[in-house]
């Protein structure tokens, strides 16, 4: 019994492995950056500094995932609760709109969003937070609608003739077996948001790419270096987070 | 998956009101009525002055501008097919007119005398432009019109906007802007779809390769996808930051590169990225495509006596091409966006007007950016997506 539950929390710890493996180095890149002054002297030999200093690294990082964290949040509250919606009796009407909607959006470059936002919204943090909420929305509208347009409608029938409630249905049935498209829906959105958001150093937003972003108004290749490299990081631990749920999503 | 799977799209009766419609139109009056249509400053560098919808035409000029707005409304209560075409119609004029009313207010709001007065496009009319394209997608949707027909619906408001554009608007910031740079706009246009259409072709001719030794090996399979996955997962500024350092120590020791113009900003880093972020739309598509192919269709082509290179191009090539095709689609709509970042690099296109204004705090600037690089995307993605649906067997060839 002991030996099995273990067996199990190895197996698990072994499944979080690569998402710890890159987290530990995200963490100690911002930690020891300083240590590598040795290694950026030689690409950046006529710079004074070759570490960037205006700001802590682990700042910008807790910066940048704010900025992302609460615009996912936000836009999976939204973008499940709007595809919900669409897909009930009551919103039906507005389905083939916001199904439209969700296709053609995703065309627009999110630079372009992030451009346009600027002169509606103003320059600063908040600004990034309502464009990239409204960007990463259309994955999620459209992946939702698509997972719960994918279920079998057998299935939907079974479950009513076993006397469950529309919001049971919806949450026993609907939701569990649209998840890992959802899913995938987010990993996009996030994926997208963590780039754009690094792009928002250009708009006020300080975060992982302001180290670039200075680094290339400076010339100074050691800052860039050093922004780029975390933010991958950052990029690769997020994504294989989202690649260790993903199965376990499907299978429970 | 793209527009057409909308499954249910739910028949109607005429007699319950079109909910969407009705919202639209009442969120438009709303946006119409309470924000500011113009913005008019002095120069470039005073911040503009809001004017509301009345300040434009006075409340008869504002009583007209409604009239439509609410027709549609009252039309949208029974939506009966002919009541749907006529609010279809009313929207497009709505569209088409738009243009000319702000060339009205320009004419009434701007001080002929000064030559730097400059009119911006304000909230009101931006919601209003919004809300009105999203009216003409539902009413296109319910009356099931085809794409082709969609597109060209928009021709009229197209060409309202260019001709007031060119005789009647000289005060619109945008256009300002643009007067300013024409020259390299132009230039911008073109280094923009060069970027891309270099990067498309050349991920195009790597892809269709990589694809094709992938199916001959499935350990270049795995490990390719690995690594295309992994690059996609980078974001576009951290890669562009990333390949400055080896390209510019290239350029540096490589006399022949360097010639060519290799450095560590510029061309080639955004290149080398663009395609290294196109390969795996591309691969996978190709793959996907190749791999798909009915083996019974193979089977009869090669019982027919072809041989394998005959069957290849005669059978399973035209059978993939749509899906190939949509990789292409995937891929430029991507590329495009991307090589606005790559004005972040010193690559040029139309992002270097995007950045500049970002950095002036001049937002027309921003918009003369921004506002092609939309279009490009979506005319790309339309053309592209007609040119597969062409090809689809069974389409209209």
């Amino acid at each position: 019994m002991t030996e099995a539950a273990s067996d199990v929390a190895v197996r698990g710890a072994r499944r979080w492995l690569t998402p710890l493996l890159w987290g530990g180095l995200l963490l100690g890149a911002c930690l020891g950056m300083q240590h590598l002054e040795g290694l950026f002297r030689l690409v950046e030999t006529d710079s004074r500094s070759v570490i960037y200093a205006r700001a802590d690294f682990l700042t910008l990082l807790g910066r940048h995932l704010l900025v992302v964290g609460v615009a996912a949040l936000a836009a999976v509250v939204i973008g499940v609760g709007a595809a919900v919606a669409v897909t009930r009796r009551a919103g039906r009407d507005f389905l083939p709109l916001v199904a439209q909607l969700a296709s053609i959006g995703q065309t627009f470059p999110p630079v372009a969003v992030l451009a346009l936002a600027v002169p509606v919204l103003g320059f600063g943090t908040l600004p990034i937070i309502v464009a990239l909420l409204l960007y990463g929305l259309l994955p999620i509208v459209r992946n939702t609608l698509a997972g719960l347009q994918g279920i079998d409608p057998g299935v939907r029938e079974a479950a009513r003739g076993m006397g469950m409630t529309s919001g049971q249905l919806l949450r026993q049935v609907e939701l569990p077996l649209a998840a890992p498209v959802i899913l995938a829906g987010i990993r996009t959105s996030v994926t997208i948001n963590i780039a754009t958001a690094a792009i928002g150093a250009t708009v006020g937003a300080s975060n992982l790419g302001d180290p670039i972003i200075s680094g290339i108004v400076n010339g100074n290749t050691a800052y860039v270096l050093q922004g780029a490299l975390l933010i991958g990081l950052l990029a690769l631990t997020v994504d294989s987070v989202f690649a260790r749920l993903q199965p376990a999503a499907s299978t429970g | 998956m793209s527009v057409g799977g909308i499954k249910a799209i739910v028949s109607r009766d005429a007699s319950r009101p079109n909910v969407v419609l009705v919202s639209l139109l009442l969120a438009t009056l709303a946006g119409w009525l309470g924000l500011d249509a113009v913005s008019v400053a002095p120069n470039r560098i005073v911040p503009g002055q809001g004017h509301a919808a009345w300040d434009v035409a006075g409340l008869p000029g504002l009583a007209i501008s409604l009239l439509p707005m609410l027709a549609v409304l009252w039309l949208a209560w029974r939506p009966s097919r002919e009541r749907l075409r006529l609010a279809l119609a009313l929207v497009v004029v709505m569209l088409a007119a738009l243009p000319a009313w702000l060339a009205l207010a320009a004419a009434r709001l701007v001080d002929a005398d000064l030559p730097q007065a400059r009119m911006g496009v304000g909230a009101g009319a931006w919601v209003a432009l919004f809300l009105l394209l999203l009216a003409m997608i539902e009413l296109r949707t319910r009356l099931s019109l085809s794409r082709p027909l969609g597109w060209s619906l928009l021709l009229a408001p197209l060409v309202s906007l260019v001709a007031w554009l060119t005789f009647g608007l000289e005060p619109l910031a945008l256009r300002q802007e643009f007067q300013g740079r024409s020259a390299g706009f132009i230039a911008a246009i073109g280094e923009h779809l060069l970027l891309v259409g270099a990067a498309v072709g050349i991920s195009l001719v790597l892809g269709v390769c990589l694809a094709l030794t992938m199916r001959r090996w499935e350990r270049v399979r795995t490990l390719g996808f690995a690594v295309l996955n992994f690059l996609q997962t980078i974001p576009s500024l951290a890669l562009f930051g990333l390949l400055l350092a080896p390209l510019a120590w290239l350029s540096a020791h490589v006399g022949w590169l360097a010639a060519l113009g290799v450095s560590g900003i510029g061309w080639a880093p955004a290149l080398l990225a663009l395609v290294g972020y196109s390969l795996l739309p591309m691969v996978r598509n190709t793959y996907v495509a190749l791999d798909e192919v009915d083996p019974g269709v193979i089977d009869a082509a090669r019982g027919m006596g072809m041989s394998r290179a005959q069957v290849f191009r005669q059978v399973r090539l035209p059978l993939a091409l749509p899906v190939i095709l949509e990789g292409v689609r995937i891929t430029t709509v991507q590329a495009i966006g991307l090589t606005a970042v790559a004005a972040l690099i010193g690559a040029g296109g139309l992002g270097t007007f995007i950045f500049q204004g970002l950095g002036q705090a001049a937002m027309d600037l921003v918009l003369l950016g921004a506002l092609p690089i939309l279009v490009m995307a979506l005319v790309a993605d339309a053309l592209l997506g007609a040119l597969t649906d062409l090809l689809r067997p069974g389409g209209a060839t």
